[in-house]
């Protein structure tokens, strides 16, 4: 693009600020926020990183924190049960917020998240079949969700797809399918075992709890692979959301880049859903959150990340706490802050007016 | 029996607070020890394991609440279990109220954490085997044993309360509670032995899905009519479309069908609240016309059960005393 | 997007009563159908029967006057209503995706009742109702104080508000199983069981909103050709917006306490008849309150015959008739002719 990589390590970062504004002046304003929002992101998770290493039944001194992270005083709760969810809490988080950018940036819509247009419904599909049709174990649920996923999001895209995509098309058709396919999920939850049906609900709302290290080995490695894809294109995404004619005269080849941003996207969503269950309302909140942090037009992607992993890694704690001993699902909380957050924006939105 | 148990129970939290003030000065050392008694195999849903011959420490969930609340096992941590609560008694009630919850109502949501904490040396897991999956077994088992036993149909609770409390250690009390319900049951057979001879039973239950418009009708061993069996009541007929587990034993047909499939019955049967109110999905069909055409209905043969969804043998004793209540003008006709 | 081309063709116009009337004559064979079909068969002699000549101690009898009419009645009135509704907020927001569900009225209602439930207060059909209307009316209230001011944050306060409500609702069901079995009653659409339920408020509700509706749609017609016009031909645009709120929250609410949220039919019957009307709003109107009625009774004698081992609710239905219905539309015209 404009040749802004200045600092090596995040030549991401420095794009996707810069590129979407083509006036010098703003530019530069808008950099500076965006570094602003890393530092206070970054600041962010290791704090809410550490309240999480330390809380449980019982609050561990910051001493045994390190002494279990360091290894010279080893504490299975904190390495192996405490430290796996928090980083599932970053990791998941900005996994969901970059979905959620990508499928707002190319249906041009808010709405156009993930959750909205039936990709949580989908693997929410697949997982209940797995329980009530094949009652199996916990590795076919997960694989149940990923395949339930990927099925919904190949049929949004291939009924959305003809004589090219339309952004409107995508969303409206996704609403669609959304709906037959929580109809769907409602009628196998109303057929199943109130026992069923709790547990499937349970899983509906989301929760990192359980999470194991050996849990976070494949979603890490796939999540980690997605987001360097998108990062290194993320100046073509911005293109394509500017619109067909400008990105078409600028010769990004539409077509591709668009089946390759689904595809980052999907597997995004598809890969958390199949460990956590759907997390709601990250994917549509996070950009939608980051985008106003960052004073940004269009729905870039690093804050969305980043609000996303502290979104979520914050309601996770949320929900350990709220009602102690007994932890929710953090999507409950995720809905709940996620939600109420977006409508005091849009107050203040209202108020500045 | 509830004499004797409240004298139990009283003993029992008294020994209880004196180890508390004995752990509290001995300041946090109590809990490091780790009891390694003689140890034993045993049988359970997640296969065979290896667990403790005499637990001093358990941690329940699921169903496995109230059967090892009633059987006097030594629990540590108990999941929260707000559906058996009306039929706990209020001894039981108060341990329940009392123990540290240490998961909520779902089996997704174990408080690992919490149940670490409690230092157990045996975890009963009393939920059925689907949910079961939902549960990090691989965690648990790095803190004690782990044995799943849950029901997969409704009268299965007799089976599956005598297996948690066996696992726990907990059999003398069980064997105790579970001989009064037998002779109880054997007595009321006898009274009602002539009453129920040949008498055509159906049942109208308020359990699980019952959607609006349908009714759920209960055959033998379903929830609403297991514990009835027990004192010779049989139920006819069998469900149209066998499923799993409950499903086996019963259906939820539309309202409009009532009179096709009740209108033999001699006498109906129909699930009630603890207190003994009518739940919604049976007042809709006690309210209908349909209901009171019914032969059964103009004889005046129709009897509320309380207490259905009894899951342990101390619980199913009120069964059978609401059952005795609700029967006794059979015996006038 | 929504706005028709102000000159439609002559065809469309004259085409409208034939439109109308075959409409009329499609609502009565879905509403016969819809009381002769059902678990139980009943001759069609005994259907006559029921009506002229009534016997309550015949079961066929009792199950076409009980039951079956009722139904039907409900399903007429709610069908219209959400398609009324839907065809009034499509107009306002000029957004093809608007629908009641999308300002929070349905989880609004559906927060109100698993509250009300938790607390143990929706106890009575009566009761329940209140909760179903209190909760859709507040719902609506929060969303369009933050979000009058444009049409997409309107939308965007919907759907964030529901989703809200929705994560806490859940909450609740979860510490609670005995509230979430209540609320599985009520989660997804369905006309069935209501027949002892006391509907006249809610229904007359439903009536009076419609009646209103018939009136404010030519107001509506000025502002569906932008805001500038809608002031030079002098119609007050806040007045006639909050009116039509009120009309959207009232219709909505009360289907949706009576029946449970049924999504799709307030989307959909605007969407296949805007084409129809050639952008009158009026005749959008009356025709969605002819239409809707008729998808909602045929999706209901569906949902009755489907399953020989009982019923699926209706919302199921619906959703399923629906839904493709809507991807055809917009493969064939494209998202933008919405």
């Amino acid at each position: 693009m404009t040749g802004t990589q200045k600092t090596g390590e995040t030549p991401v970062l420095e794009r996707t600020s810069t590129v979407r504004v083509p006036v010098g002046g703003r530019a530069w304003f808008v950099q500076r926020r965006t570094i602003g929002l890393v530092v206070g992101c970054v600041v962010a998770m290791l704090g809410l990183g550490f309240v999480g290493l330390s809380y449980g039944t019982s609050w561990a001194t910051p001493g045994e924190v390190f002494g279990a992270l360091t290894g010279l005083e080893p504490s299975v709760v904190i390495a192996e049960w405490r430290a796996p969810r928090v980083v599932a809490g970053i990791l998941f988080g900005a996994a969901l917020g970059v979905a959620g950018a990508i499928f707002q940036n190319l249906t041009r819509n808010p709405m156009g998240s993930p959750d909205i247009i039936g990709l949580d419904a989908g693997a929410y599909t697949g997982a209940l079949l797995v329980m009530t049709v094949f009652a199996g174990a916990s590795v076919t649920v997960a694989f149940g969700a990923v395949a339930g996923g990927l099925v919904t999001a190949a049929l949004v895209y291939s009924l959305s797809r003809s004589n090219g995509l339309s952004g409107m098309r995508l969303v409206v058709i996704g609403i669609a399918v959304n709906a037959m396919v929580t109809a769907l999920n409602n009628w196998l939850v109303l057929r199943a075992e109130l026992e069923v049906a709790m547990a499937a609900v349970g899983w509906n709302s989301g929760s990192l709890n359980g999470i194991d290290w050996e849990d976070l080995v494949v979603p890490g490695v796939v999540i980690a692979v997605l987001l360097t894809v998108i990062g290194l294109r993320a100046s073509a995404l911005q293109q394509s959301a500017l619109g067909d004619s400008i990105a078409v005269s600028t010769g990004v080849p539409l077509e591709r880049q668009r089946l390759l941003m689904v595809l980052v996207g999907v597997g995004c969503t598809a890969t958390v859903t199949a460990v956590a269950g759907p997390v709601m309302f990250v994917a549509l909140a996070a950009p939608q959150i980051g985008r106003r942090l960052a004073q940004a037009p269009g729905v870039p992607l690093l804050p969305a990340a980043l609000t996303g992993a502290v979104l979520l890694q914050f309601a996770d704690l949320v929900a350990q706490m709220l009602l102690a001993p007994v932890s929710l699902p953090v999507g409950v909380v995720t809905t709940a802050i996620g939600g109420g957050y977006l409508i005091w924006l849009l107050a203040q939105e209202v108020r500045r007016r | 029996m509830s004499l004797l148990r409240s004298r139990l129970t009283r003993g029992a939290a008294a020994a209880a607070a004196l180890a508390l003030t004995v752990g509290l000065s001995a300041c946090g050392a109590a809990g490091e020890e780790q009891t390694e008694g003689p140890t034993r195999q045993f049988k359970a849903d997640n296969g065979t394991v290896e667990i403790p011959q005499d637990p001093k420490r358990v941690v329940a969930t699921g169903y496995a609440v109230p059967s090892l609340i009633e059987a006097d096992a030594p629990l540590v941590g108990i999941s929260s279990w707000e559906r058996g609560e009306p039929m706990m008694s209020d001894e039981d009630l108060k341990t329940y109220k009392d123990l540290p919850k240490v998961a909520g109502e779902t089996a997704a949501e174990t408080n690992y954490d919490a149940i670490a904490e409690q230092n157990p040396d045996l975890i009963v897991i009393g939920v059925p085997k689907p949910i079961f999956a939902e549960i990090d077994a691989e965690r648990l088992e790095s803190i004690a044993p782990v044995v799943a036993i849950g029901p997969n149909v409704p009268s299965a609770w007799r089976e599956v309360s005598h297996k948690q409390a066996d696992a726990a250690g907990a059999l003398e009390r069980f064997d105790e509670v579970k001989g009064e319900y037998e002779a109880k049951a054997e007595k009321l057979k006898d009274k009602y032995a002539d009453a129920l001879s040949g008498l055509k039973l159906a049942h109208v239950g308020g359990y699980g899905e019952v959607e609006n418009g349908n009714f759920q009708r209960e055959f033998d061993g379903s929830w609403g009519t297991n514990i009835a069996g027990d004192i010779g009541a049989t139920y006819y007929g069998e469900v149209k479309e066998k499923g799993k587990g409950s499903r086996a034993v019963s259906e939820y047909p539309s309202l409009e069908e009532l009179p096709s499939a009740m209108r033999e019955a001699d006498a109906i049967t129909y699930t009630v609240n603890a207190d003994g109110s009518v739940p919604q999905s049976v007042k809709y069909v006690l309210d209908s016309n349909l209901w009171k055409n019914l032969p059964a209905v103009k004889k005046d043969m129709t009897f509320p059960i309380k207490y259905t969804e009894a899951a342990t043998y101390g619980q199913a004793q009120q069964t059978l005393d609401a059952l005795d209540e609700s029967f006794a003008p059979l015996l006038k006709k | 997007m929504t706005s028709a081309p102000p000159a439609s063709p002559p065809t469309a116009r004259t085409a409208r009563p034939a439109i109308l009337v075959v409409g009329l004559l499609a609502l009565f064979a879905a509403g016969v159908a819809s009381v002769a079909v059902g678990a139980r068969a009943v001759p069609l002699g005994e259907l006559w029967g029921a009506l002229a000549d009534f016997d309550p101690l015949n079961g066929d009898h009792l199950v076409v006057r009980d039951i079956r009419l009722p139904r039907t009645l409900l399903g007429i009135a709610v069908g219209a209503a959400l398609a009324v509704g839907g065809a009034l907020i499509q107009t306002l927001s000029r957004n093809p995706l608007a629908e009641p569900g999308i300002l929070g009225v349905t989880h609004g209602a559906g927060f109100a009742l698993t509250v009300g439930a938790a607390l143990g207060l929706a106890g009575s059909a009566v009761s329940q109702l209140g909760l179903g209307v209190a909760g859709s009316v507040l719902a609506t209230a929060l969303v369009y104080a933050v979000g009058r001011h444009s049409t997409l944050r309107l939308l965007l306060a919907g759907v964030a508000f529901s989703a809200v409500l929705m994560g806490v609702s859940l909450g609740i069901r979860l510490t609670s199983p005995d509230t979430l079995d209540k609320y599985r009653f009520w989660a997804v659409g369905s006309l069935a069981g209501r027949e002892q339920t006391d509907l006249t408020v809610p229904l007359v509700a439903i009536g009076a909103a419609l009646v209103g509706a018939l009136v404010i749609a030519r107001s509506l017609n000025a502002i569906a050709l932008g805001e500038t016009v809608a002031h030079t031909l002098g119609a007050n645009v806040a007045r006639v917006r909050t009116a039509t709120l009120v009309l959207i929250t009232v219709l909505a609410g009360a289907a949706t306490a009576v029946a449970g949220p049924i999504l799709f039919v307030g989307l959909i019957v605007p969407h296949l008849l805007r084409r129809l009307t050639s952008g009158s709003v009026p005749w959008l109107v009356g025709l969605s309150a002819v239409v809707g009625p008729i998808l909602m009774l045929v999706a209901d004698t569906i949902a009755r015959v489907l399953l020989h081992t009982g019923e699926v609710p209706v919302a199921i239905v619906t959703a399923f008739l629906g839904g493709p219905v809507l991807i055809w539309v917009v493969r064939r015209y494209g998202a933008g002719s919405l």
